[in-house]
């Protein structure tokens, strides 16, 4: 999703218009994961698969973030533990890790998730913009926040895919 | 701005496509008759040709200035064809197609550029003028020298018959695509039968032979009659008749040996029943054969149908050489580079599966007869159709060693000086993607070797003992694996005093001057912004171009090395792997990494005693086989692993070689031999220096874990 859309999205929201603001049409699809207590999204356009966690092999001289590249049929993919790249502590490996293959202008990254949660709708009415304050690290890869209707721990933070794939070519 | 035609964008590539190996075509054809000055016929027929083909797909594609550029070179050749042997001196004929061929090289590309459908239009009304008085030039030439026509015209194979004095020869083309071209051409002949006391025409089988109309359409079709006759009127006709494009009066001296046909003519009367084969002279590949039967024509019925056999019998060898030519040249089909890839791609994913599935770790221990013996069949076909679609990608080098040719050429000229251009083994085929990166690197070398290699002045070659010609030389070999590619002069060599001067200046020395060898110093040079050429010529002296040489060779992971003596002459040579995608790989083991090292630098693996460990004074491992030293590098500590295996004396030790350079490599143990596709890091990984950290690539391995390839060519240096 752009960032104009966003932007609409949340203009619209906010502008006095009733019949505006009521607007509930659907933009699009996340899926979304955990990792520790957060839930964060991830557009579907994004997604290639998902997949269970394997054995990554190791490249030297690479930032600690990057754990290795794995062998998804026949191709070549750099694995990335969000944890770590988030500056969260590393957790054991359970039998719900993941890794998602995402793919973005030709690039195709797996990052490793502590588990898949679910594939849902984005409303117009329910998008947020991130704070201004970008002090937080993490704020730099999260594109806009989904709010949910029953309570405010379920926000789901959408990651800003080109940003997470591209953030040293830029 | 021009705009390019809408609804031709799907065809620009097949015409880009054909016409630049047209003008590749054309080049080589040039370069190799320049040398003696004299076209052959088979050589004119053939840019003949090349020109009509241009100037037709042209046209087609509305490239209205391509199309009339290539018209007039092809009626500057028509002169030539038809007098080969009287026009002798050519040279500015070379000048000016190799000037066709280059403007319309840059139209093309600037064509190739298009923004949105718009390029820009290059005007050659100026060597269009060039071309006219070049032909106008050649023609009068041509007349002047009749004499020297006789022989020429009735021995050359590739002459048609021109009308000689006092007969009018007009040359017919039709309009492109119009199809049946040679009963076109025979409607055409009943038309002004009626208006001619005599006719001749060529090709003079049109009404029963539909392969005539090839040599219509790229020859025009050519009629002859006596200038007697009513001129005027019969061009009318000729004008006027049915899909007739352009026609054009030629005239041409008198012939004896014409004379006497044009004779022959006036006794047959010409009906269209009975063709008049007998007064054209279609055997010109056979003149000894349609002599005799020319004069028993006139004398019977019988023979001039004896005549007809024979006649038929030389256009069936004709038609026959012509059909294989085209049969040839259909065996070729072009293939979009994409697709090839692609075949590629899956070959290896099939040698990588093939190996899943035969070394299964589910088969361990079992005794399976039937299933080894398929295995090694299935192994034998994979094996070769891995080679099949490795040679489907490879070309021969001989296209770029011709655009050099032409380079030496240009330059042999413009700096005046007298260069002999030598090319060995340039039919050596590499990968086609190796091609595409040798053409820069290759134009660098011969450019430099050109303009700084050869002395200015001649001299200077004599008083070194040189013959006053120098010698540029260019050569391609296979050798183990690789492609060996040399370029070399006979020029002054590289001054290793001047080189260190200027690298002082530049200060691009890394370690005190003494220190560094006569090689060091030559291969200084291949520096980026180094160069010692005092002005900045049109062809090189800014110091870019050789550091270009060395960043595309090592693109394909390629070595250039330089190799000079002053005062003798400096050779290039460039190394490059011949296939890049597929090698036999030695996998070993550090701690739970497997890396794979190309077996071709493998000398030899063995595992090691404490005594024979010697230490600098650095602490770093060396170790004396044969009386040899050789450095340690241990792979756990170089790329941060953890493994159990520290002790020299438990793991191995692999002495590696490239470029002459060795070093051991320790490891925890070897795993086993296996072929392996290469494949480039992931693109998100590009942007950290993996490479320059000694390993090439990855490769999926049997049991579809990763194996990282060690690059021992970084790794030593």
């Amino acid at each position: 999703m752009t960032n104009d859309v966003i932007k609409e999205a949340v203009a619209k929201q906010q502008s006095g218009d009733r019949k505006l603001a009521a607007d509930n049409s659907v933009l699009g699809k996340v899926m979304t994961f955990n990792i520790g207590e957060q839930i964060y999204g991830i557009e579907i356009q994004y997604v290639l698969e998902i997949i269970g966690m394997q054995r990554i092999t190791k490249v030297p001289h690479v930032p600690n973030y990057i754990k290795g590249i794995i062998n998804v049929r026949s191709k070549v993919v750099p694995v990335i533990d969000i944890r770590t790249r988030f500056g969260k502590p590393e957790i054991p490996v359970t039998s719900r890790t993941c890794i998602i293959t995402l793919s973005f202008n030709d690039t195709s990254v797996g990052i490793i998730v502590d588990n898949v949660a679910d594939v849902e709708d984005i409303h117009t009415g329910d998008i947020s913009a991130t704070p201004e304050n970008k002090s937080v690290n993490t704020n730099d890869f999260i594109q806009y926040m989904i709010r949910s209707d029953d309570n405010s721990s379920s926000t789901k933070l959408i990651l800003d895919v080109a940003k997470l794939l591209d953030e040293q070519e830029t | 701005m021009a705009k390019i035609e809408p609804g031709m964008e799907a065809m620009l590539d097949m015409y880009f496509y054909e016409t630049n190996s047209l003008l590749e075509q054309l080049d080589e054809i040039l370069l190799r008759t320049e040398q003696s000055n004299a076209f052959e016929s088979e050589d004119i027929k053939e840019i003949f040709r090349i020109m009509h083909t241009i100037k037709g797909s042209s046209a087609m594609m509305g490239f209205d200035n391509l199309s009339v550029l290539a018209h007039k070179a092809e009626d500057m050749f028509f002169v030539i064809r038809e007098n080969p042997d009287v026009i002798t001196d050519v040279s500015f004929v070379y000048d000016l197609v190799f000037q066709v061929s280059d403007s319309y090289k840059a139209q093309i590309e600037s064509i190739q550029d298009n923004v949105n459908g718009e390029y820009e239009q290059i005007n050659f009304d100026e060597l269009i003028d060039k071309l006219l008085k070049a032909k106008d030039k050649l023609s009068k030439e041509a007349s002047g020298e009749s004499t020297a026509d006789d022989s020429a015209s009735s021995g050359n194979n590739s002459a048609a018959p021109v009308g000689g004095d006092g007969k009018i020869t007009v040359r017919v083309f039709f309009e492109d695509g119009c199809q049946m071209e040679n009963l076109r051409a025979f409607l055409l002949v009943n038309t002004i039968r009626e208006e001619c006391s005599s006719l001749e025409y060529y090709p003079s089988d049109v009404e029963t032979n539909p392969e005539t109309s090839k040599e219509i359409i790229e020859n025009g079709f050519l009629v002859t009659f006596p200038a007697s006759d009513n001129k005027d009127y019969i061009l009318k006709l000729i004008e006027s008749a049915l899909n007739v494009q352009s026609y054009e009066v030629l005239s041409a001296a008198e012939t004896p040996a014409e004379k006497t046909e044009s004779s022959a003519a006036a006794e047959v009367p010409p009906e269209p029943a009975k063709p008049v084969e007998t007064v054209s002279k279609p055997v010109e590949s056979k003149p000894a054969a349609s002599a005799p039967a020319e004069t028993s024509a006139e004398k019977t019925q019988t023979a001039v149908e004896k005549t007809q056999t024979a006649v038929e019998k030389a256009q069936a060898a004709v038609a026959s050489a012509t059909a294989q030519g085209g049969s040839q040249k259909q065996n070729l089909i072009s293939v979009n580079l994409a697709k090839l890839d692609a075949l590629h791609d899956i070959v290896g994913e099939i040698i990588t599966t093939e190996s899943m599935v035969i070394s299964n770790p589910d088969l361990e221990g079992l005794e399976l007869e039937s299933f080894s013996k398929a295995a090694r069949d299935l192994r034998k076909l994979t094996g070769e159709l891995q080679d099949t679609v490795m040679s489907i990608r490879m070309v021969p080098l001989s296209g770029v060693f011709q655009k050099m040719n032409r380079i030496v050429r240009d330059m042999r000229k413009k700096l005046n000086k007298d260069v002999e251009f030598v090319m060995e083994g340039e039919d050596t085929e590499v990968d086609k993607s190796i091609v595409d990166s040798l053409q820069d690197p290759l134009m660098h070398l011969v450019r430099n070797c050109m303009d700084h290699g050869i002395e200015e002045n001649v001299q200077d070659r004599l008083d070194a003992g040189k013959p006053a010609k120098g010698t540029l030389k260019l050569t391609a070999q296979n050798s183990s694996g690789e492609v060996v590619i040399t370029v070399s002069d006979d020029g002054a060599g590289i001054d290793p005093e001047k080189i260190l001067v200027k690298a002082r200046k530049q200060g691009i020395l890394v370690k005190p001057e003494s220190e560094y060898t006569e090689k060091e110093i030559q291969n200084l040079i291949l520096l980026p912004g180094f160069s010692t050429n005092e002005q900045v010529t049109e062809f090189s002296g800014r110091g870019v171009g050789m550091d270009v040489v060395k960043a595309n060779v090592e693109k394909c992971n390629g070595t250039v090395v330089v190799d000079s003596k002053k005062g003798k002459g400096t050779t290039f040579i460039i190394k490059i792997p011949l296939t890049l995608a597929i090698i036999d790989g030695m996998e070993i083991s550090v701690g739970d990494i497997v890396f794979t090292v190309p077996i071709s630098t493998i000398n030899e693996s063995f595992k090691v005693e404490p005594e024979q460990i010697l230490r600098d004074t650095d602490g770093n491992e060396m170790i004396m086989l044969r009386g040899i030293c050789y450095p340690i590098l241990r792979l756990h500590e170089k790329f941060c692993i953890n493994t159990d295996v520290t002790d020299l004396k438990e793991g191995i030790l692999l002495l590696v070689e490239t470029n002459n350079k060795c070093m051991c490599i320790f490891a925890d143990k070897l795993i086993g031999e296996q072929q392996v596709v290469v494949k480039p890091f992931p693109k998100y990984l590009a942007r950290y220096d993996i490479k320059g950290e000694g390993l090439s690539g990855c490769t999926i391995m049997g049991d579809g874990s990763i194996s990282l390839i060690i690059d021992t060519n970084t790794l030593i240096g």
